[in-house]
């Protein structure tokens, strides 16, 4: 029993590890293309009007 | 992992810490001191034996290069069919288990053939890449993709899956597609470079 216990314990661990890491990433790749997106338009606006 | 002083969140507290200070080290200041620190390192790598060969047999460096792409595509065919598993998108007559840990056979030594491979590379062309910026981005995307396969994905993805929420498992396929498609176009991105 202690011992599934200190099992799920670890999965739960490693689950949260795992939405800290992939919220991140996600975020940050949201946020760069975002930038690089809006900073294209801009130039494109620049450009053709 | 076994329960340490950190108490039972002992992976999710190292790896907050891991995310913090790989953010700040590429935000900061301390990004350029390593850079100039690191100078005559990369100055040393040309005088190596495998700096020589790379700048003076122009024939070694192309047939280095060829293995270190057809490790690229290896790594990329492993992640792709590993991935596409876990999202459901490929394979799915075939148990997830079988193909996760057959692709993770293929992608560890795709990454030695990579590592292998692109430190010759780098020998041959060490003063190049050194004033590159995009070298030190794939840097660290390749850093941030070694450290979230073993120490997140591997982990993880080892346990029973039907005790894992999906979700989890899909946000890790979908970042691990993202990490590595950013090492792989930052790698094209040195090609185009200088």
């Amino acid at each position: 029993m202690n011992e599934e216990n200190q099992n799920d314990a670890q999965i739960k661990d490693e689950q949260t590890s795992a939405i800290l890491a992939t919220s991140t990433i996600i975020i940050f790749f949201a946020v760069y293309w975002f930038f690089q997106i809006q900073s294209v338009r801009e130039l494109l606006e620049l450009a053709y009007g | 992992m076994p329960t340490s002083i950190l108490g039972p969140y002992t992976r999710t507290i190292l790896t907050g810490a891991a995310i913090i200070g790989l953010l700040l080290f590429s935000f900061t200041y301390a990004r350029v001191s390593v850079w100039i620190e690191v100078q005559p390192f990369f100055e040393w790598m040309e005088t190596t034996w495998f700096g020589v060969i790379g700048k003076t047999w122009g024939a070694a460096f192309a047939f280095i290069e060829a293995i270190h792409l057809i490790g690229l595509a290896l790594l990329g065919g492993s992640v792709i069919v590993g991935e596409g598993r876990i999202l459901g998108f490929v394979f799915t007559d075939i148990p997830a288990r079988t193909i996760i840990d057959r692709a993770h056979k293929v992608f560890f030594w795709a990454l030695m053939t990579l590592l292998a491979t692109g430190v010759f590379m780098a020998c041959g062309v060490a003063m190049k890449i050194y004033y590159l910026p995009v070298y030190w981005y794939k840097m660290l995307a390749l850093g941030t993709g070694i450290l979230f396969h073993f120490c997140i994905r591997k982990p993880l993805l080892q346990r029973e899956l039907e005790k894992i929420n999906p979700w989890v498992t899909k946000a890790v396929a979908i970042s691990s597609l993202m990490i590595w498609f950013t090492v792989a176009a930052t790698g094209r991105w040195i090609g185009f470079s200088g």
